[in-house]
């Protein structure tokens, strides 16, 4: 065993989790290099331990638990997650049979035998006026390919 | 001290057993117990009560009937009284293990929560191939290497102050007591600033073997397979580190 190997094994045999054997005390008692190697290892895991860790504070508990609630809320619930909560599941079966019932009735008043509920206003009447500026808004948004195709006058200040 | 499990099913502690002794490292605070067992709670008490948190060896290592990777199996499987008694179990290792990465005793506790948290999302993917301490290990060796990375330009390297509070815990620096004298006092908080700074001065694969090693008591295979390395690497990695340490705390010895 040479001095290396010795010092090597150190910090284990002064932090009791490496065995000393007698061949190692023998060399440490005639090579004082290693001896005074040996003691200045101690010394600074002794120094070392100075840099104690606090304890986890009461909260400790109580903060993991809520952040352990906070993601289990937050998870992404799979579609099973809705037979799991009969009050919701009948909710959700009694809305879509309701909305479905609504859809079909709407489909059939539509076939025909409900009145147009719109009908043309007299002119002159303010609903009279009201669809008049629907329909030029119409016209001023929708028919740009008839005025394309007008010829257009080059020159705006040209007398005609 | 948890007096509402973090689930349903309620589990003594084995940690805050007041019969067991308070060591960071996981040798102490892992044990086996003989036999199947069939709630967490009942592990935890029957630990206790015949001491065999005490038993050397059998630290609840191997993926054996009562180990901590069975522990784990059983989170796995969906018994959440499981993953309390791992909590209970490691909190107080994993608190430590971060208070000296963050320097402070809020972050620390926010990260090793963390670390938890992380555990438990992983569960399902876990297998008991791995042992639970290197797999505990190298989440909170992930999450202090990212932490010391994202930190890096906030934290004003090298100059703790030990006359400060800290910012997040309002605390000062935990500094011992019984110091007769003021210039005492003051030495012991150099000497601590000092520990501090070189420690953290280290290379980051030897300040994380330190941390591992000196702190929470772990032998070379364990923290050579946390690092992923071998373990005469591991061995050579501390004995630089220490090396380092020696020398630059020369002053102080």
């Amino acid at each position: 065993m040479n001095c290396n190997e010795i010092r090597e094994r150190m910090p284990d045999l002064v932090l009791g989790m490496d065995a000393a054997t007698p061949e190692l005390h023998q060399h440490l008692q005639t090579c004082r290099e290693c001896a005074a190697r040996m003691a200045e290892v101690r010394q600074t895991m002794v120094l070392l331990d100075e840099w104690a860790a606090p304890e986890p504070s009461p909260y400790f508990d109580v903060r993991l638990r809520a952040r352990l609630r906070e993601e289990a809320a937050s998870a992404p619930a799979g579609w099973m997650q809705w037979f799991r909560k009969p009050a919701l599941a009948v909710s959700l079966a009694v809305l879509m049979v309701a909305s479905v019932t609504f859809f079909r009735g709407g489909n059939d008043g539509r076939s025909g035998n409900v009145p147009e509920v719109l009908a043309i206003a007299e002119p002159g009447s303010a609903v009279g006026d009201l669809q008049n500026l629907d329909k030029n808004h119409e016209l001023l948004y929708s028919d740009f390919d008839v005025l394309d195709e007008l010829q257009v006058q080059p020159e705006v200040n040209q007398n005609p | 001290m948890a007096s509402e499990p973090f689930f349903s099913k309620p589990v003594v502690p084995s940690e805050q057993g007041t019969s067991q002794p308070k060591i960071e490292g996981p040798e102490a605070q892992l044990s086996a117990s003989s036999g199947v067992v069939s709630h967490m709670s009942s592990l935890a008490v029957e630990r206790d009560v015949l001491g065999m948190g005490a038993m050397a060896g059998l630290n609840g290592e191997a993926a054996g009937p009562g180990s901590d990777a069975e522990v784990m199996l059983r989170v796995k499987a969906g018994d959440d009284g499981a993953f309390d008694y791992l909590v209970q179990k490691y909190r107080r290792a994993m608190v430590s293990f971060m208070y000296r990465t963050a320097h402070s005793s809020a972050i620390a506790e926010d990260l090793a929560q963390e670390v938890f948290l992380r555990v438990y999302r992983s569960r399902e993917t876990y297998e008991a191939s791995a042992k639970f301490t290197t797999w505990l290990y190298r989440i909170a060796t992930n999450l202090a290497v990212n932490y010391t990375r994202d930190t890096r330009h906030e934290r004003p390297e090298n100059t703790v102050s030990l006359d400060e509070p800290d910012e997040n815990s309002g605390q000062t620096p935990d500094v011992a007591d019984g110091t007769p004298t003021a210039e005492e006092a003051i030495l012991q908080r150099e000497r601590l600033a000092a520990i501090r700074q070189r420690v953290q001065a280290l290379p980051e694969r030897q300040r994380l073997a330190v941390l591992m090693h000196k702190y929470q008591h772990m032998d070379y295979r364990q923290i050579a397979e946390v690092l992923k390395l071998s373990e005469s690497a591991t061995k050579s990695l501390l004995f630089r580190a220490y090396e380092t340490l020696r020398v630059q705390l020369k002053e102080f010895l």
